[in-house]
C-alpha cells in the first residue's frame, strides 16, 4: 500500500492555554464584586473569568498574572487575553499588557485506519510506552520538539505541545509510524 | 631530674626555688620536652642550650636565640634576655598528607537506614507470598535499594515505598518472564491501582528500565487458576480442569487479538470473559448455557466485572461472524448457540478468518459494482463518463484481487476502495463500518454533536469595542444588589 495520501488529516485544535501579565496588584474582591461571569476562590487566592467571545476562562491571580485556557487558536488566545485586561482596565485597575506566551496547544486527529498498539510499542520503544492496565493508550514522547501524543487503537490521537507549528510537526513525524502498525503483525 | 610544678608561663618550674620570674617573657619548658632547650630562671640555678643558628634577638642583638616547643606553641627565644623572636602558629601544622574532617575523624561505621532494610525484607516476603524463584528475589531486592537511595524516592511517604517494593518485584517478574498482572500487586499491597500505576512508571523511568509489554497469553494460566471451578469445589457436571479452561481460554484471546477486541482495553475482563465462554464451551449442555456470568462467578468464588460482560458480547459477535463460515453449519448461526460451534472455531479459526474476510471483499465488490451500475443506468452516459466508469470498476477489481493476495498474510486488513463515490457518503469515520473486523468503538461510533464553527479570520491584535467590554461589567447599581445579596445570605 502506498503512504502518500491525498487526502489532508485533519488537525483539530481544541484547547489553547496561554499565560500573560498585567503588571500591577489586582484587587481580586473588586473584580468578583463589579465582574459579570466571575467566581471568587479565596481558598486558592484566584479569580475564575469566564468570556463568550472567544470562548475562555481565564484564572487571574492578585500579583497580576492570569492564565487563559479554552480557546481554539492562538491568534483566538491573544484577542480573549486582550479582551481580559480591558475589562480590568475598565474595573479601575492600571494594567499593561504585557509577557502574553501561549504555553500549551492540545489537539485531536483522526487516522483513517485502526492501529495496533502492542506492534506499535514494541517497533518504537522506548520513545514509545503502553500500560493497558493503566490506560488505554500508547504514549509516545518526541523530545526534540517536546510533544506527547497519546495514540489510541481507534486511530485516534491527541497531541499536547508548546505551540501550534510542534504539534503540526509531532503529527507528520508520527504519521508514517503509525501507519506501519496498522495491520497486525504476520502470523 | 628536675621537679617542674610550677605555671611555666609566670614561675620557674624548678623546685628549689618557686619564683616569680622576670616580666619579660620566660619560657620554660615543662617537664615533657622532646628536646633540650636552654631556660634561665632567676636563680639562674642551670641552663640548657639549643641555639638557633643565623637569628639575632631584636631586643639585645645576641645571636643565642632557640627554638622551643612548650605545648602547643612552638617560639624562638632569646637565651641572654629571654624575649621571644618569634612565635610559631597556636596550633601544630598538619604533618599529615591530608585534612580530615570533623565528621569523618567522629564518625562511627555508618549503619544502613532502617526503612531501607524494612524494605528489603518486603520485597522479600512479596516474593515468597508469589511463589518466585531465587534469581526475581534477587534483581527485585537490587532495584529496590537503587531506587530507594534515588532522590526520586528518598524522601516519599513509607506507604509509597511501600508500593515501591511492590512495583520493583513485579518489573523483575516481568523481565525474567514471569509475568503478573498489576492487579495483583495492588490487591498484594490493598493499594489504589493508579497510585501502583503512578509510582510504577516512574521507577521505570528512574531505573531507566525496558520492561516487556504484557501479554495476556501468559497471565492466563495463573489467571486461570484463581476460579475454583475445578471437581474439587463443585459438582462433577460443573468441574473444568484449570489446565484445559486455560488452553481454550487462550485460544479465545488469540482470537480477540485478531479481531481488535483487546488492544487498547483492560486485561482482567477480556480474561474473565474468554474463561467464561471457554468453560461453557469445553462441555456445551443445557445446564451449563443456562448459567449467567453472575452466576459462574459465584460457584468459581470471584469477583465479577462490569466489562467483562461486554467483551462476551463483543466475543460472540466475532464467533457468530467465523461461525457462518463454517461449511457443516447448515443452521443460522446467532449469540445463542454459537457457543457449540466454538470448539470447532477454535480449531479452524485461521482458516475461516481467511474465509470470512474473502466473503466480506466479495460482498463488498458486489455492492460497488451495483452502484456503478447504477450511476451508470441513472446519466445519459457520454463516452468519458463510461471509461471512468468501466475504470473504476477495473479498480474495484485489482483492489479486491490485491486484498485477496494479502489476506493470507494480514486477516485484518481490507483494500482501499476508491474514494471517489464514497466520500459523498460521510467523512472518514466511515471506515470502520466498511471493515468486517475493527475496534468496537470504530463499528459503533458515537454521533458526534458537530459544532458549527465560524471560521473567521482572527489575527489577535484587533480592535475591542467599548460595548462589548462593558457586557462584562456590572452597573454599580448590580454590584450593590449583589454586595447586599451576598451579606444576606452569609447571615
Amino acid at each position: 500500500m502506498d503512504s502518500s495520501n491525498d487526502e489532508a488529516l485533519d488537525i483539530i485544535i481544541t484547547n489553547v492555554v496561554a499565560t500573560f501579565r498585567v503588571r500591577c496588584h489586582l484587587n481580586l474582591r473588586t473584580i468578583a464584586l463589579e465582574g459579570n461571569n466571575v467566581i471568587y476562590k479565596p481558598e486558592v487566592g484566584k479569580v475564575l473569568m469566564k468570556l463568550r467571545k472567544p470562548k475562555i476562562t481565564a484564572s487571574i491571580w492578585s500579583s497580576g498574572k492570569i492564565i487563559c485556557t479554552g480557546a481554539t487558536s492562538e491568534d483566538d488566545a491573544k484577542v480573549g487575553a486582550r479582551r481580559l485586561s480591558r475589562v480590568l482596565q475598565k474595573l479601575g485597575f492600571r494594567v499593561r499588557f504585557s509577557a502574553f506566551k501561549v504555553v500549551n496547544v492540545l489537539a485531536v486527529c483522526s487516522m483513517p485506519f485502526a492501529i495496533h498498539l502492542i506492534d506499535f510499542t514494541k517497533k518504537n520503544r522506548p520513545i514509545a510506552s503502553y500500560e493497558p492496565e493503566l490506560h488505554p493508550a500508547a504514549t509516545y514522547r518526541i523530545k526534540h520538539i517536546k510533544a506527547t501524543i497519546q495514540v489510541f487503537s481507534t486511530g485516534s490521537i491527541t497531541v499536547t505541545g508548546p505551540n501550534v507549528q510542534n504539534v503540526a510537526t509531532a503529527v507528520e513525524e508520527v504519521y508514517p509510524l503509525l501507519f506501519e502498525c496498522s495491520k497486525p503483525l504476520c502470523k | 631530674m628536675l621537679n617542674w610544678n610550677v605555671c611555666p608561663s609566670l614561675y620557674c618550674l624548678c623546685q628549689d626555688h618557686a619564683e616569680p620570674l622576670t616580666s619579660k617573657r620566660l619560657y620554660l619548658p615543662g617537664h615533657i620536652l622532646r628536646a633540650p632547650l636552654s631556660l634561665r630562671c632567676t636563680g639562674r640555678q642551670f641552663i640548657w642550650k639549643m641555639s638557633r643558628a643565623g637569628l639575632s634577638c631584636p631586643g639585645c642583638g645576641s645571636s643565642n636565640v632557640v627554638d622551643d616547643d612548650l605545648y602547643c606553641q612552638a617560639q624562638l627565644v632569646c637565651v641572654d634576655c629571654g624575649s621571644v623572636v618569634s612565635e610559631g602558629a597556636l596550633a601544630d601544622d598538619y604533618v599529615g598528607d591530608t585534612e580530615i574532617s570533623y565528621s569523618r575523624t567522629t564518625a562511627v561505621a555508618k549503619k544502613p537506614c532502617m526503612n531501607l532494610i524494612k524494605g528489603l525484607q518486603r520485597v522479600k516476603a512479596i516474593c515468597r507470598i508469589l511463589r518466585v524463584n531465587g534469581e526475581i528475589e534477587n534483581l527485585s531486592q537490587t532495584y529496590y535499594s537503587q531506587a530507594y537511595q534515588h532522590v526520586g524516592f528518598i524522601r516519599v511517604s513509607l506507604q509509597k515505598k511501600e508500593v515501591l517494593a511492590g512495583c520493583c518485584v513485579l518489573v523483575s517478574c516481568r523481565l525474567l518472564n514471569w509475568p503478573i498482572t498489576m492487579g495483583t500487586i495492588s490487591c498484594l499491597l490493598d493499594a489504589d491501582p493508579m497510585v501502583v500505576g503512578v509510582i510504577y512508571q516512574e521507577m521505570v523511568k528512574i531505573l531507566n528500565i525496558e520492561a516487556p509489554i504484557f501479554n495476556i497469553a501468559d497471565v492466563m494460566e495463573a489467571h486461570s487458576q484463581e476460579y475454583q471451578i475445578s471437581s474439587l469445589h463443585v459438582p462433577e457436571e460443573l468441574s473444568e480442569n484449570s489446565k484445559d479452561l486455560a488452553k481454550r481460554a487462550v485460544a479465545l484471546v488469540e482470537l480477540a487479538a485478531d479481531s481488535w477486541i483487546v488492544t487498547g482495553r483492560q486485561p482482567i475482563p477480556i480474561m474473565m470473559a474468554a474463561i467464561y465462554l471457554s468453560w461453557q464451551s469445553l462441555k456445551p449442555n443445557k445446564l451449563r448455557l443456562k448459567f449467567t456470568l453472575d452466576k459462574f462467578c459465584q460457584i468459581a468464588k470471584v469477583n465479577k466485572l462490569k466489562p467483562a460482560m461486554k467483551r462476551i458480547t463483543e466475543l460472540k459477535e466475532v464467533l457468530c461472524k467465523l461461525g457462518k463460515e463454517i461449511p457443516w453449519v447448515n443452521e443460522a448461526v446467532t449469540p445463542d448457540n454459537v457457543v457449540r460451534q466454538v470448539e470447532d472455531i477454535v480449531k479452524h479459526r485461521y482458516a475461516l478468518l481467511r474465509r470470512a474476510l474473502r466473503t466480506h471483499q466479495d460482498a463488498l465488490l458486489a455492492e460497488c459494482q451495483a452502484s456503478c451500475e447504477d450511476s451508470l443506468t441513472e446519466e445519459s452516459a457520454p463516452s468519458q463518463e463510461q471509461n471512468s466508469n468501466a475504470s473504476f470498476l477495473q479498480q474495484c477489481e485489482l483492489n479486491a484481487k490485491r486484498g485477496r493476495r494479502d489476506g493470507d498474510d494480514n486477516p485484518c486488513t481490507l483494500p482501499e476502495l476508491h474514494s471517489d463515490t464514497q466520500d459523498n457518503q460521510g467523512p472518514a469515520p466511515n471506515w470502520g463500518k466498511r471493515m468486517l473486523f475493527a475496534p468496537p468503538c470504530v463499528i459503533h461510533a458515537k454521533k458526534r454533536r458537530v459544532e458549527q464553527r465560524v471560521l473567521t479570520d482572527v489575527t489577535g491584535d484587533e480592535e475591542i469595542s467599548d460595548s462589548e467590554i462593558d457586557s462584562y461589567i456590572r452597573t454599580p447599581l448590580e454590584a450593590r444588589e449583589f454586595a447586599r445579596t451576598q451579606k444576606m445570605l452569609s447571615e
